[in-house]
């Protein structure tokens, strides 16, 4: 080794950790450790729980933009997909349940509700390329990410008014997806539901981070987000790149939706609220850093549990939105820096 | 013979850039495309790899039309092109930026052995494979996009300005690599500012002014030309 290099190593670790998402990790921690020690540590449970499930969405809307740079406000219809289809195939499947009685179906059944949704939201998404951001990319680069914008604000408009038209404004909606007993970690009982929701979260992010890193796929995707030309120049083909990276995000949100049907129950809106939460973490994180979007959801989930135990419940939106603000002024490449280039080219 | 431009006519949008342009390329040569800044040597290169579509004219390759085709399709066919801002992924190690270079090659046991062949022509990168791209300096970074563009082991490569922003003595660097890549065996069509280092390491040019070829032939012929004493070497 030569001492070039020895010396290199600790500068690379004294920026990392003057960095502002380094500094902001530490003061979330921090906040965190207190509140825990002030309110108890169920904080520090629903901090996880619900971050968890805010990083699948974020991670799926800030790889759009990353690789398409679509700064999607469909998102949360596919949140909204995933719900819908969890419901439908619960409830008839339980309903077939009562018919007949197989053992073990009922622990399977919520594990096909959400790979059903999981499945329904790629091929949304496959359907949303094919009909929508292919033929305007055909037609004109120009504008491209105010085009898509306005043109993911329809989509959301379209799908909720046929969510609708379709299966009505009620709530659809169910209490649990298992009937085990609750359980109890530091001193908190958290439903089965809500630890499995955890541990799915946990699981889907690792086998997405695998995905991204070691297939060819995932690499390519990356490598289209890097850099277009480049990543044209080594035989990459575009179309399929983006149609994968659709699929793989609105499968993402549509999963997110399923698990968290016992919280949110189907209804024509319902996936605003998760859509401005993601919208919160990219822009907090940097626009297009997927690896950053995982870790600004645990902290966007702390403040918004900080603000309703401190605060009130009514204020969940307003924080968020504060921090924002401040970010967009002080700091707009986001937290951990924004990994995009190019984006102003088209 | 390998390539082929048949007049051909090619722009950005609206902005026509070459007009009526013709040339040609046979196995094993080293051709370099010259012409002061501005003359569209750039465009040709950028509309042979395909990130541009001709307006007009064909280009053949191998005996085959490949004008039209988009950029993937052509580096499916054997050419390669090194950009002159490298296109790196900047964000991602050295090792990484290679196998994306292999990445028309499905057989890893093959990717394998290009990547042993790269890193033989190019030591330092071996030294640096799991180095990020974007933190290494402009030489390096001029070397990893040309082993990039070898990874795909392409018959014909094409190299936009690879002595752009580099010290001297980087320059020298990457021009050995390019001669030991033509003693190899590899055609290189090669764009370059600097006309004299050029005129010393190609065998035959073209000259390029105003989008049009206006003199074509072998470096000799090039250098008794008045013209093109005046206008390039400044004597």
């Amino acid at each position: 080794m030569t001492p070039h290099s020895e010396d290199r190593v600790p500068n690379i670790f004294h920026h990392a950790v003057r960095s502002a998402g380094a500094i902001t990790i530490f003061i979330a921690l921090v906040i965190m450790v207190a509140s825990a020690i002030d309110k108890g540590p169920y904080i520090v449970v629903n901090t996880i729980v619900t971050g968890g499930m805010w990083a699948l969405m974020a991670m799926g809307l800030a790889l759009v933009f990353g690789v398409m740079n679509v700064p999607s406000f469909a998102h949360g219809e596919f949140f909204m997909i995933g719900s819908l289809v969890s419901f439908y195939v619960v409830t008839t499947l339980n309903e077939y349940l009562l018919r007949t009685s197989v053992p073990l179906l009922p622990v399977i059944i919520p594990l096909m509700g959400m790979f059903a949704a999981c499945v329904a939201g790629c091929i949304a998404g496959a359907l949303c390329e094919i009909m929508v951001f292919r033929p305007l990319r055909r037609r004109s680069q120009e504008q491209w990410v105010m085009n898509t914008f306005l043109l993911t604000l329809g989509l959301s408009i379209i799908m909720i008014n046929g969510h609708q038209l379709v299966f009505g404004t009620e709530f659809k909606g169910i209490v649990s997806y298992w009937d085990f007993p609750s359980v109890e970690i530091l001193g908190t009982y958290i439903s089965f539901d809500r630890l499995f929701v955890f541990v799915l979260s946990v699981i889907a992010m690792i086998c997405f981070w695998s995905f991204m890193k070691f297939s060819r796929s995932g690499q390519a995707i990356r490598a289209v987000s890097q850099d277009e030309a480049g990543a044209l120049m080594v035989g990459i083909n575009l179309d399929s790149i983006q149609m994968l990276t659709l699929c793989v995000s609105c499968g993402l949100a549509a999963l997110a939706g399923a698990s968290l049907l016992f919280m949110y129950p189907s209804y024509p809106s319902v996936g605003l609220g998760p859509l401005y939460n993601s919208w919160f973490i990219v822009i907090l994180a940097g626009l297009g850093n997927v690896a950053g979007a995982a870790v600004g959801a645990f902290i966007v989930a702390l403040f918004q549990i900080l603000t309703t135990v401190y605060i009130g419940e009514g204020w969940g939106f307003v924080i968020p939105s504060a921090l924002i603000i401040l970010v967009l002024t002080f700091k707009p490449s986001g937290i951990f820096g924004s990994v995009v280039r190019g984006i102003h080219d088209k | 013979m390998l390539l082929h431009l048949e007049n051909l006519d090619s722009g950005y949008g609206f902005l026509q850039v070459l007009w009526d342009v013709s040339l040609s390329i046979e196995t094993g040569e080293y051709v370099a495309l010259l012409g002061p800044n501005g003359a569209g040597k750039s465009t040709t290169l950028k509309t042979i790899a395909g990130l541009l579509v001709p307006f007009k004219g064909e280009i053949l390759f191998k005996g085959e039309i490949v004008s039209g085709l988009r950029g993937n399709e052509i580096c499916r066919k054997g050419i390669s092109y090194i950009s002159e801002d490298t296109n790196l992924f900047t964000g991602m190690t050295v090792r990484e930026n290679l196998f994306l270079g292999a990445y028309t090659i499905p057989n890893k046991k093959q990717v394998k052995e290009i990547l042993e062949v790269v890193f033989h022509l190019f030591p330092r990168l071996k030294e640096r494979e799991k180095q990020i791209a974007g933190t290494m300096s402009g030489g390096e970074r001029k070397m990893l996009a040309i082993a990039r563009g070898l990874m795909s082991s392409p018959s014909l490569l094409l190299v936009d300005e690879p002595s752009l922003g580099l010290a001297p003595i980087v320059t020298a660097d990457v021009f050995q690599a390019l001669d030991t890549l033509r003693r190899s065996g590899v055609t290189l069509l090669l764009v370059e500012q600097n006309v004299k280092k050029a005129l010393r390491v190609t065998n035959r040019g073209y000259v390029l002014e105003k989008g049009k070829v206006v003199m074509e032939g072998t470096n000799e012929s090039f250098e008794r030309n008045e013209h093109f004493r005046k206008v390039f070497l400044g004597v």
